[in-house]
């Protein structure tokens, strides 16, 4: 099989780059997602808040992603969905697996756009048992909104990036009780409209310099070890449920490797962290304007 | 009351081989394991080393069964489905003493005749290892020492036990033993069992179990240790182990190269146990050789760290003990006390060794019928694309990656629940899946709804690892 542009993720920017490519002339593009769902991350975000340059407005992830997925439905783009890229090859090959085979795929051309992954609590220096009931937010965010899965009672909330703030007020409206925020920073590292919205709003305490140095519990968490960073002083926190925001890490290991080959394109969050979708998408759509333009017919 | 010939209290890679062992001869036989899944305790965090035999005093019982298991090694994992890495060692030296350490070590490899020892310069070293620390002044080459996966060789062996007709009975603790005109009698917090001979394996608690109906005359003390896993991608790993005794004494580390692909660092210094709870200074500990003996190793890798126990065994009199230890303290009772390192190395050889005392008791004669052969769960990660393509056409599932770090599919997953798993553990330890750079943020929930799913229970009744452990809903009960 083969297809000019195979654009590998199809969230807020695979799909920006989809349109713009097409709008640009390319005709023969392949987007391709591991989810069964177009969008990303944004149908796991059921705040408000996004896509107030694009669209003026500020919608919900869902709404977010019925927008460019009736713009995407307009175009002879060919979708891909439940469908994992497994590998990248030098010589412009890449084999997919779904589950009707699995496809060896010329193309010319390839924008990444995987997105990111969360660092997990297991690449910190934290001492004590590993118990259930440690999630990432993301991970949290996507069982509470996409599975309806409850993850616990009392949380604490580890991180203060825009993930751990909307967690925060989630888990709130959720009926749980969060117990703090906890960031090691002297300041909150989400955004202003995020810290107002989330934190003030329904008075979350915030916990500055200080990070959980031990987990506690042999089979569920019963709580953590809390260390203020500039006394080291410690105390016990009782908790069920501790929910991690450690920073994103592009997710780029699909091209390991490779070096910097012409026809590689990155966008959105596997190039950088974007804080908006906005940002993602502007991104993704000028990257998808310039290969499209290339491969116009 | 349901009687056996032997029953085998324990289900860590000790009491897995003895109960495969034990299929070789016509006995009907169960294994009792407290917990939920097998290898659940000593046999789940360790160094995963596959011992060349250098280290051991000629003559014992250790040093010979380390010898014989290492050269049975490859067939063994073979018979058992198992991947196996003979990566080859380098114990290094970095002065004087040490060296002298190492040309003793050699000598003593050498008149046990473990094959292919060489004594290599610090710059052959180097060679061998660019990655390593100038500061190398010699190393002991050991080409066969490699590195398996212990639960997964424990998961096989107990596998190839049931197969074989061995009864695995799990969430059966065993409380007490009395002894009966036939032989022994096991309660259990489950039921009752007859039996004619036990062989003890209870791990970290062989002694208490022994002390159920005799004296021990060996004590454990435990002590702790600490690991770190850095990502496969990690940049700079070693291809060989890398084993650094300092010379000032103190505990050895070693870096792994593991049969998954990341690296595995430890163990740490420390000396309090913590009920496999990871000590913080363990942990530095473990950093800083890692950064003495790797310069150039990404630390920013790890993805995960992780405590064991060491079952040290103990003279009344509080002396260790440096030989492993099989009491035989009644007719028909044989006990494991305190095996630690290389325990791993010689599980199937101790498993045998007292599998055949057992058996020589109860005259027991061959089975015929013992197939020494396990498949395991064919992983889509490692087949070639025509394989992974067939394997699609012919289950569907395997076209569906569930796990995407280490690329693990819904099909291998639903295997590992056919095959016995009950928990997220479980399914991990079999797979593989959350094992990767994620660590399972991405698919804990796909396993955890695949497992409700397949065992008919609601989502809030999946554990991590047994009762208590409910991911769901903040747990049932708070311990
Ligand atoms: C919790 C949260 C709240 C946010 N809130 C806001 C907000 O209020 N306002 C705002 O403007 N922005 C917000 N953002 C930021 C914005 O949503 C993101 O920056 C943007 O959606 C990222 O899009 P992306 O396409 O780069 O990545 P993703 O949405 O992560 O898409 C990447 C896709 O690639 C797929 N993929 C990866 N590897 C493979 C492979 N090998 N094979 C197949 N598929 C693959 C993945 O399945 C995924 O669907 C928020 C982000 C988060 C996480
Ligand atoms: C830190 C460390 C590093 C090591 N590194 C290596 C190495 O690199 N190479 C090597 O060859 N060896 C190594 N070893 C040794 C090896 O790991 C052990 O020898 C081996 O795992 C011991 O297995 P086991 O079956 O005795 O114990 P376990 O795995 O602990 O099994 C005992 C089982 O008994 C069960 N049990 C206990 N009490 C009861 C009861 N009353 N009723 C029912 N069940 C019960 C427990 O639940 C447990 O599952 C290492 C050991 C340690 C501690």
């Amino acid at each position: 099989m083969q297809t000019e542009l195979l654009i590998t993720g199809a969230g807020a920017a695979g799909i920006a780059a989809a349109l713009s490519a097409w709008e640009a002339g390319c005709r023969d593009i392949l987007l391709v997602d591991r989810r069964e769902q177009p969008g990303g991350i944004l149908p796991q975000c059921l705040h408000e808040g996004f896509g107030l340059a694009s669209y003026g407005a500020e919608l919900t992830g869902p709404d977010y992603t019925d927008r460019i997925t009736e713009r995407l439905a307009q175009t002879g783009v060919r979708l891909a969905l439940g469908t994992e890229v497994l590998a990248v090859r030098g010589d412009k090959t890449a084999v997919l697996s779904d589950r009707s085979g699995l496809t060896e795929l010329c193309f010319e051309r390839l924008i990444l756009a995987a997105g990111c992954r969360e660092r997990s609590i297991g690449s910190l220096p934290v001492a004590g048992t590993r118990p259930a009931g440690i999630f990432t937010a993301g991970q949290a965010q996507e069982m509470m909104n996409l599975h309806g899965q409850d993850v616990g009672r009392e949380v604490l909330i580890l991180g203060s990036g825009d993930l751990g703030l909307i967690m925060a007020r989630q888990l709130v409206l959720a009926g749980k009780h969060v117990i703090a925020v906890v960031e090691q920073a002297a300041r909150h590292g989400g955004m202003a409209r995020n810290y107002h919205r989330c934190i003030e709003a329904f008075r979350i305490p915030m916990i500055y310099r200080a990070t959980v140095s031990a987990l506690h519990g042999r089979s569920r968490l019963s709580g953590v070890t809390l260390r203020r960073l500039d006394s080291s002083a410690e105390e016990y926190i009782p908790c069920d449920t501790l929910v991690t925001a450690l920073g994103l890490i592009p997710e780029r290991e699909l091209v390991r490797g490779l070096g910097d080959p012409d026809w590689l394109f990155l966008a959105g969050n596997c190039h950088r962290v974007h804080e908006l979708v906005d940002s993602a998408v502007a991104e993704a759509e000028a990257i998808g304007a310039r290969v499209g333009g290339e491969l116009a017919v | 009351m349901r009687g056996f010939d032997v029953v085998v209290i324990g289900g860590g890679l000790l009491g897995c081989f003895t109960a495969r062992n034990l299929c070789r001869r016509r006995l009907h036989i169960a294994l009792l394991e407290a917990r939920e899944d097998v290898c659940t305790g000593v046999s789940r965090a360790n160094t995963a080393i596959v011992y060349p035999g250098y280290d051991h005093k000629p003559g014992t019982l250790k040093a010979e069964m380390t010898v014989r298991a290492n050269a049975r090694f490859a067939e063994l994992c073979a018979e058992l489905d198992v991947p196996f890495s003979r990566c080859g060692s380098l114990m290094l030296s970095c002065g004087e003493k040490a060296d002298a350490v190492l040309r003793e070590k050699y000598n003593n490899g050498l008149s046990m005749a473990v094959p292919g020892l060489r004594l290599l310069s610090g710059e052959e070293t180097r060679e061998l290892e660019p990655s390593l620390t100038k500061s190398v002044t010699s190393a002991l080459y050991a080409p066969t020492a490699g590195t398996v996966n212990p639960w997964e060789l424990g998961i096989a062996a107990s596998e190839n036990a049931a197969a074989n007709g061995a009864e695995l009975l799990f969430n059966t603790r065993v409380l007490g033993i009395r002894k009966t005109a036939e032989g022994y009698r096991i309660e259990t917090d489950q039921e009752v069992f007859a039996c004619r001979a036990v062989v003890n394996c209870a791990g970290l608690y062989a002694d208490k179990v022994q002390e159920m109906l005799f004296p021990s005359a060996v004590r454990i003390v435990p002590d702790g240790a600490d690991y770190l896993i850095l990502d496969r991608a990690a940049d700079n790993k070693p291809t060989h182990i890398i084993q650094y005794e300092p010379e000032d004494g103190g505990k050895g580390f070693n870096a792994v190269p593991t049969v998954e692909g990341s690296l595995l660092l430890g163990p740490s210094e420390r000396d309090n146990e913590l009920d496999f709870a990871v000590s913080e200074k363990g942990l530095a500990s473990v950093r800083e050789r890692a950064a003495f003996v790797l310069p150039g190793l990404d630390l920013g890798a790890v993805i995960r760290s992780f405590a064991a126990v060491r079952p040290n065994p103990r003279r009344e009199d509080g002396g260790s003990i440096g030989s492993f230890v099989i009491e035989n303290p009644a007719p028909g009772f044989w006990s494991m006390i305190g095996i630690k390192t290389p325990g791993l190395t010689c599980a199937d050889e101790l498993g045998r060794f007292a599998a055949e005392k057992a058996a020589a008791f109860l005259n027991a004669g061959p089975n015929k019928r013992f197939d020494p052969r396990r498949s395991g769960i064919k992983k889509a990660r490692g087949m070639s694309w025509e394989q992974r393509a067939a394997a699609i056409r012919s289950d569907p599932d395997y076209g569906e990656v569930v796990c995407c770090c280490e690329d693990i599919t819904k099909a291998e997953v639903l295997e590992a629940i056919r095959r016995g798993a009950t928990t997220l553990d479980a399914v991990k330890r079999r797979t593989g899946a959350c094992m990767g750079r994620c660590q399972g943020s991405r698919c804990q929930q796909k396993l955890l709804a695949l497992l409700a799913r397949e065992l008919g229970v609601p989502e809030d009744a999946v554990t991590k690892d047994g009762a208590g452990s409910e991911v769901l809903g903040g747990g049932r009960h708070a311990d």
